[in-house]
This record gives C-alpha cells, sequence and structure tokens, in this order.
C-alpha cells in the first residue's frame, strides 16, 4: 500500500512537471493561431517523450550511466563535444527564459519591477537547490504545477466545439498558410521532447538510487506521468482555441496565458493559473540548470549528483552555480522571455538526434544491458521516432524562418 | 576476459574508482604490441592533455583546459562494465584532482 501511495506521489509530481515555458508557447500559441487542428501533433510528441524517457531512465537504472555518458561513449570526443557544446547553448536560453517566466508571474502577482523580481527570483531558485534533497526539489514544483489543472476546467467551462477538438487529434490541415502550421508543429514536438528532460530524468535515475527492480516504476512514470502531462498541454490549446482564436487575440505574454482561465473562472482562475505557471516554469528552470550541470560533469566524468552534497561533487556544484548565473545575466539584457523561448526550442529540435541517437544505441548495447536491451517494442518505436526527429530537425531552422516565426 | 570492443566497451567510459567515485574518463589507451601483431593495452590514460589525439576539437580542448595526464596501469582495472572500476581509491592513483582543487571553494558556503 506504501509502495502504490509512493508510486502515486511520483506520477503526480511528474505530471505537474511536464508543462515549461516551452510548452506553454507553443501550445497556447498554436491553438491562439490555428485553433485544434495541431492536437495530434501534441500526441505524437508525447508519445516520443515516453518512448525515450522510459528507455533514458532503464538505461540509467540498469547500468548507472545517464544520458551523457552515453553521448559521448558512443559519439566519441569530437562529436561528443560539439553535442555538449549545442546542449549547454540551448539549456542555457530554455533556463534564463524560464527565469524570465517565473520573475514575469511574479510581477503580476507582487507588481514589483521586474528585473528586482528576476534577482529575487534566482536568488530563491538558488537556495531552494542548495538546501533541498533532489526527491524535495522534485516533489514541490510538481505538485504545484497540478495548479495548471484549473485550465481543464477552463477548457471545459469555454464551451469548445468538442466535434472540432475530436478532429483535431485527426492529422489534417486546416489553414491557407501550410508553413504557419508547420513551423507550430515542428515547435510542438520540440517542447514535447525536449532533449534537457531526459538529461534530467536520467541522471534523477541515478540521483534517486534506482535499479533493476525499479523498472516498473521507471515505465510508469514515463507512460503515467508523461501520459497525463500532456493532458495539460491538450488544456492550454483547447483553452486558447476556444478564448484566443475567435478574438483574434495573438499571446505574446505569459500573463496573457493566464488570462485563459480568468475569462471562464474568474480570480480564482487566474490565482491558480499563475500559481501553476510559476511553479511549472520555477521547476523547469532547476531541471534544466542541473541538466547543464550534469551534462558537463558527465562529459568529462567529473564527480555529480545532488546526492553527493555540494561538497562532494564540487566542480558540479559550480557547474550549476555558473549557469544560474549566465542565466540572469542573458534575461537581465531585457531580452523577451517569450521570444527567447520560441528560438530555444527550435534549436533544441536540431540537437535532438545527437541526444537520442546514442541513446538508442546503448539500449540495444547487450554488454552494457544485459537482458534489459530494447524489446521490439521499444525498437520499432524508437527507429519511428528517430525518423521523426530526423525530418524535424532538418527542417526546423528553414521553418522559423520561411513562416516568420510562426507569424506567416 | 571476453571479447571487448576497445573503440566501443572502452574508450570515453566513466572511470569508477575503490569507493565508486567517479573520477575522470578513459580518455585514451597506451598499446603495446602494434607492429609485432598482438597489441594489447598496457595503460589507461586520462587528463586534458591527451585530448590533443582525439581529433580537432579536441586539440582545441586540450588547448583551453589545464591539467596534467593520469596513466592508470593496467593492473589496477579491476573489471570493465558499463564504468570502468579501479582497484585504488582516486586519490592513490592521483585522479579527480580537478575535484579537489574545487572543493575547498564550494566548503566556503555554509551548509556544503
Amino acid at each position: 500500500m506504501k509502495k502504490i501511495f509512493q508510486v502515486a506521489l511520483g506520477i503526480l509530481a511528474a505530471i505537474g512537471g511536464f508543462v515549461d515555458i516551452g510548452d506553454l508557447v507553443f501550445n497556447v500559441q498554436a491553438g491562439a493561431k490555428l485553433g485544434y487542428q495541431l492536437l495530434w501533433v501534441v500526441v505524437v510528441g508525447v508519445v516520443g517523450i515516453i518512448v525515450y524517457s522510459e528507455m533514458c531512465g532503464r538505461v540509467a537504472a540498469v547500468s548507472k550511466r545517464p544520458v551523457f555518458d552515453a553521448i559521448r561513449e558512443r559519439l566519441g570526443f569530437g562529436v561528443g563535444l560539439g553535442a555538449l557544446f549545442s546542449s549547454q547553448v540551448v539549456n542555457l536560453m530554455t533556463l534564463a527564459a524560464e527565469v524570465g517566466g517565473v520573475a514575469l508571474v511574479l510581477q503580476l502577482l507582487s507588481g514589483l519591477p521586474y528585473r528586482a523580481l528576476i534577482v529575487l527570483g534566482i536568488a530563491a531558485l538558488a537556495v531552494v537547490i542548495w538546501v533541498s534533497p533532489f526527491d524535495w526539489i522534485e516533489r514541490i514544483f510538481g505538485y504545484g504545477g497540478l495548479a495548471l489543472l484549473v485550465f481543464a476546467v477552463a477548457a471545459i467551462k469555454l464551451h469548445p466545439n468538442w466535434g472540432d477538438v475530436a478532429y483535431g487529434f485527426v492529422p489534417h490541415v486546416d489553414t491557407p498558410d501550410k508553413l504557419v502550421y508547420a513551423y507550430f508543429a515542428v515547435g510542438l514536438l520540440g517542447a514535447a521532447m525536449t532533449p534537457y528532460e531526459v538529461y534530467f530524468y536520467s541522471s534523477g535515475v541515478v540521483e534517486e538510487g534506482w535499479t533493476p527492480k525499479d523498472l516498473g516504476l521507471n515505465r510508469a512514470n514515463s507512460m503515467i506521468g508523461y501520459g497525463l502531462g500532456g493532458f495539460l498541454s491538450f488544456a492550454l490549446m483547447i483553452t486558447a482555441g476556444a478564448l484566443f482564436l475567435p478574438l483574434g487575440v495573438e499571446p505574446e505574454l505569459i500573463g496573457t496565458v493566464a488570462l485563459g482561465a480568468q475569462v471562464p473562472l474568474g480570480q480564482i482562475g487566474l490565482l491558480l493559473a499563475l500559481v501553476g505557471i510559476l511553479f511549472a516554469v520555477g521547476g523547469a528552470a532547476i531541471d534544466t540548470c542541473f541538466s547543464g550541470a550534469y551534462n558537463v560533469a558527465q562529459y568529462f566524468g567529473w564527480e555529480w549528483g545532488k546526492y553527493r552534497r555540494p561538497s562532494g561533487a564540487p566542480r558540479f556544484t559550480i557547474a550549476w552555480i555558473v549557469l544560474l548565473a549566465l542565466a540572469l545575466l542573458v534575461i537581465m539584457s531585457g531580452i523577451d522571455p517569450v521570444m527567447l523561448t520560441e528560438y530555444a526550442v527550435i534549436f533544441s529540435v536540431v540537437a535532438l538526434p545527437l541526444t537520442y541517437i546514442p541513446i538508442l544505441l546503448v539500449a540495444n548495447d547487450r554488454a552494457y544491458m544485459g537482458r534489459y536491451v530494447n524489446g521490439r517494442l521499444a525498437n520499432t518505436f524508437g527507429l519511428i521516432y528517430l525518423v521523426v526527429i530526423l525530418v524535424v530537425a532538418v527542417s526546423a531552422i528553414p521553418l522559423m524562418i520561411l513562416s516568420h516565426q510562426g507569424q506567416g | 576476459m571476453t571479447d571487448l570492443d576497445l573503440g566501443l566497451g572502452l574508450l570515453d567510459h566513466q572511470l569508477l574508482d575503490s569507493e565508486g567515485r567517479r573520477c575522470g574518463n578513459v580518455d585514451d589507451l597506451e598499446l603495446e604490441g602494434i607492429g609485432e601483431g598482438e597489441p594489447r593495452v598496457t595503460a589507461i590514460l586520462s587528463g586534458p592533455p591527451v585530448w590533443r589525439g582525439r581529433g580537432r576539437l579536441g586539440r582545441l580542448a586540450s588547448w583551453i583546459a589545464s591539467g596534467s595526464t593520469v596513466r592508470v596501469p593496467w593492473e589496477e582495472v579491476e573489471r570493465i562494465e558499463a564504468a570502468v572500476h579501479l582497484r585504488k581509491t582516486c586519490r592513490e592513483l592521483r585522479l579527480g584532482r580537478g575535484d579537489d582543487r574545487a572543493r575547498p571553494w564550494i566548503e566556503r558556503i555554509p551548509g556544503s
């Protein structure tokens, strides 16, 4: 019974932790611009992250080797270093955007100046990271992020045409501007499958000391946690499609996203939406910050992990402190967090193959995985998604340019 | 030992000392007897200067980073799984010194 309870708690945290600023921006903008017709892409993206997070979690539980160990082993020093560099750039952009999102929400809640709240937000994140054990960090932000479920209520209250919503799960194009459609499709895939999620998830498996005994937990976390997390993405897109599309509103601000809950539900809706966004984005800031530190430590073979305490993994500790400081510089420059998010998601799509190819190879290596190598199901899905990832990676930047970042 | 692909199963893998501490990667290997037709690994090499032999980016990284080469004789390898397990502590093998150098800085912060 206790075990079931623990599993349920972990899954709840995974649901709340699924959404980050990339999902917020792309789901809401896609809904506002194209209605429900891209809901099917969210399904494709969520299944993709389930397939690869399960694989990464299994590799980490069996071999104790997280994703970036596999990247260096399979790509070698040079290409691996390229993968490290590109993933760190994307991580930093995402981290800065998430911090900007935290500050914007705090501003809406408190009315204090934006730049002061950036500094306050970063300081608060640093303190939380320093004092809380790993599982607490995941739980605090995961549970807080569940407040985003207010968007599910909002979506229902807005009385969307459910026939149209259902049709959104069937791939179809119902817009003259095919490039905008394709750009948002690529962005939604990128937001759902951002590589930092698997860097963080697989390192978390080692942090929490999972063994092959926990493979059931790994499967439950990735399938149910990410699966239901995708449900939040649907809610965001349906809310935006029902509210913003008819009004012709283009949500360029984080506050506009929260309006989606305020219009149908009033003050309490707004408050829950802001709290949900705050925790979801704040948690994602910590995830990206740690991912950056994990990656560099794993690439160079340094000691790493929250479970080692700061002095037990000194270079890892310095790495996340430096990343937070760099994010502070980037976001203090006044760059718009929403725009930064779009660039971060699109660039992360380009780096996707460098992350997922080595994982697929390692998960098939018997010397590494013993009897826990990929089965036929994992390999079939793994290969299908590899093709999807390659197509998306090649087309992401051209689409961003040709569609003027989805502006048409 | 069964067959081991040196490129896939050893190079670039994590080094773990006898206490399970992560202490660098297998950056290169020292081989002997290549000309005689019976090559064998005599040591594992780790550290920034070794990267010079790892392609163009390796040379660049080696030029930027500081540190010295550590040679771990093959006899010190206990077993090879996904990581390379060593028989001695990293201090005895002079590995992981970058972390030792950085530690005093972190220890100044309360609660470290």
